[in-house]
């Protein structure tokens, strides 16, 4: 693994008022640095670590995940060094019984998921944080003391050399893990359950030429009783997963000489014969815990700190940079003076539902990796077994990998209007993926994502109506700027206007002549408006929508 | 039925297994089978039904 590199520690002279501190430099903390960085907006990151984790931890990044990464220019190293998948294969003992594939097509901007180890996501979202500036990155920073005050947050800590400071900060974010200083400092607990069931995590180097996707064995005959995962990672690392019986010992089932044998027994079993060696060994329980609320005054939190879920359809990292791509813009608006601070409100809202939605998969996908109870022990062993001869329930084994989540009902949510949408996204989900002509050649619709709010007018017409000229001139600066961009059915795409050849757009957003979609920064779809009769007040709905302070006090 | 179908069956029965207990799980299912079978098209059918369950279960 490589080094992180320190910075010095604070002089007292350095210490003072920031904007925003970020809790925790791990993957969602980094992240939520570059997302900040990248809206203008500076922070400081406490972590208590020397450098980026050790050991690969969370390894399965989804489609939106990249994404994320995208808009601060982290995506090429991730989808260089990662191994890309579309689907797994799952086996009852040695006979298979699933063969599962996640939604895919040629020429698609991102995989549905890459593997790749945490500490490199970690390096390549420190990286974009850097290339952005306005990042002060303090590792070896233990956390001590939070004050939440109405005005701001105190924020004490202490830097490796022994010194301690304080600072000023009119927002923190905690963003550091499941056992968050920050969520302990102000008292609040975590909601909901957590599952008996044991996995030990191992991974090992070794040279594979098999294909990159999900393997999964029940009851396979090199650990009969046991359920195996195992997953592909760059540079020769597999990763292993395997349940532990209820009556095992914890720290027992950690110890490399229980731990090795079995490894060796499933890797003789599949013909892995190429040597190896353990690299990193962890054990884990499924657990289904949430913050009610993920805002406290001007305190915010995001990934582990807010919400812990069963590693089962890998919605943990990947529903934190969710949570971090959802609060950067957000709070980059209400720092700018563009929003008023409910807006982040809706941060809440829309992520603790998120994470209620992932835990309720997540439980699900649990009650078979690790049955809860014999019920469940029972219905596995019947569905496993059916499911070599009845087809119609081999979708029970399905591992529900993640997938971005619907903000149902969130205030930003606009209407729809008009003619109704037979299809398309509604307000509240993510807005599809299309491949289209630019100036720069064929490009990837979600590409314009990510740093302002985009008006996608679809028209034929080269010239865009008088009121879409002006929206989006009003001087607002990233990311509360608009872009109008037109989609085309034919014709010469220039700087606002992309054209659709292969009809992706058209068809995946419903559209007819008229059609305007509005995207948020996060690219969810704010509002759709099918045949716009009348003029559509995008500044004006944006005004009313984020609050804008002068709003407010005129209410 | 559907994907969301079957799961929503097959959480039932789990569900309910455990509320009734390991020992009367047997007397549960026999019941359940036996109420399914009998709503089978003809006596062959369900014959077929209970062999294909009798293999599965010695796999």
């Amino acid at each position: 693994m490589a080094s992180g590199g320190r910075e010095t520690a604070l002089t007292p002279a350095e210490t003072g008022h920031v904007p925003v501190v970020i809790a925790g430099g791990g993957p969602v903390g980094l992240t939520a640095a570059a997302l900040l960085a990248h809206h203008g907006v500076s922070c400081l990151v406490l972590e208590a670590d020397a450098s980026w984790c050790d050991g690969s931890r969370a390894i399965c990044l989804s489609r939106r995940s990249q994404e994320i990464l995208g808009w601060v220019g982290a995506d090429r190293s991730l989808t260089a060094k990662g191994l890309s998948w579309v689907g797994g294969r799952s086996y009852f003992r040695d006979t298979e019984v699933l063969h599962f594939e996640m939604p895919s097509e040629p020429a698609e901007r991102f995989a549905p998921m890459v593997n790749i180890q945490q500490y490199y996501v970690e390096q390549y979202a420190h990286a974009a944080a850097v290339r952005a500036g306005g990042v002060d990155m303090r590792w070896s920073t233990k956390l001590r003391a939070v004050r939440a005050q109405a005005s701001g947050v105190h924020v004490e800590f202490r830097t490796a050399d022994g010194g301690s400071h304080c600072v000023h900060t009119d927002w923190l974010i905690a963003c550091d893990g499941g056992r968050s200083t920050v969520r302990e400092q102000l008292g609040l607990q975590l909601e909901g359950t957590q599952y008996e069931g044991r996995y030990v995590i191992v991974d090992i180097e070794q040279n594979t030429r098999r294909e990159v996707e999900r393997l999964a064995w029940f009851d396979p005959p090199s650990n009969p009783g046991s359920t195996i995962l195992m997953h592909r990672q760059p540079d020769n690392v597999w990763r292993i997963d395997y349940q532990v019986a209820d009556h095992e010992d914890p720290m027992e089932a950690v110890k490399p000489e229980n731990v090795l044998p079995r490894v060796q027994a499933h890797l003789d079993m599949i013909g892995e014969r190429a040597p190896w060696r353990p690299l990193w060994i962890s054990i884990y329980n499924a657990k289904c815990l949430t913050l009610p609320s993920y805002r406290y005054g001007r305190v915010l939190f995001a990934g582990d700190a807010a919400h812990l879920v069963p590693i089962f359809g890998v919605r943990g990292l990947n529903s934190g940079l969710d949570d971090a791509g959802n609060l950067a813009w957000k709070l980059a608006l209400v720092l700018k003076g563009h929003a008023g601070d409910t807006l982040l409100d809706s941060y809440s809202s829309e992520r603790v539902l998120a994470a209620r939605e992932n835990i309720a998969h997540g439980a699900k996908s649990t009650e078979f990796m690790a049955p809860p109870h014999h019920g469940f022990a029972l219905m596995r062993e019947a569905a496993l077994r059916l499911a070599l001869v009845a087809p119609g329930v081999r979708s029970l084994i399905n591992p529900r990998q993640t997938s971005p989540v619907e903000y149902v009902n969130s205030v930003l949510n606009q209407k729809d209007h008009g003619t109704a949408f037979a299809a398309g996204a509604r307000p509240g989900m993510p807005a599809p993926e299309a491949r289209l002509h630019t100036p720069q050649g064929l490009r990837h619709l979600t590409a314009l994502f990510g740093t302002h709010f985009v008006a996608l007018y679809f028209s034929r017409n080269p010239h865009l109506p008088r009121y879409l000229e002006q929206a989006g001139a009003a001087s607002r600066s990233d990311p509360a700027a608009l872009r109008v961009v037109r989609v085309a059915e034919q014709g010469a795409a220039d700087a606002r206007t992309v054209v659709d050849e292969l009809g992706q757009a058209w068809q995946r957003y419903d559209a007819v002549e008229g059609t305007i979609y509005l995207i948020r920064p996060d690219g969810y779809v704010m509002g759709r408006w099918r045949e716009s009769a009348a003029p559509v007040d995008i500044d004006g709905l944006l005004k009313e929508a984020l609050k804008e302070p002068h709003e407010q006090r005129r209410d | 039925m559907n994907n969301a179908e079957i799961e929503l069956i097959y959480t039932a029965l789990a569900e309910c297994i455990a509320r009734v207990g390991k020992a009367k799980t047997s007397l549960l299912l026999a019941t359940l089978a036996l109420d399914l079978l009998s709503q089978q098209p003809d006596a062959d059918a369900a014959l077929e039904r209970i062999l294909q369950a009798e293999r599965l279960a010695n796999i």
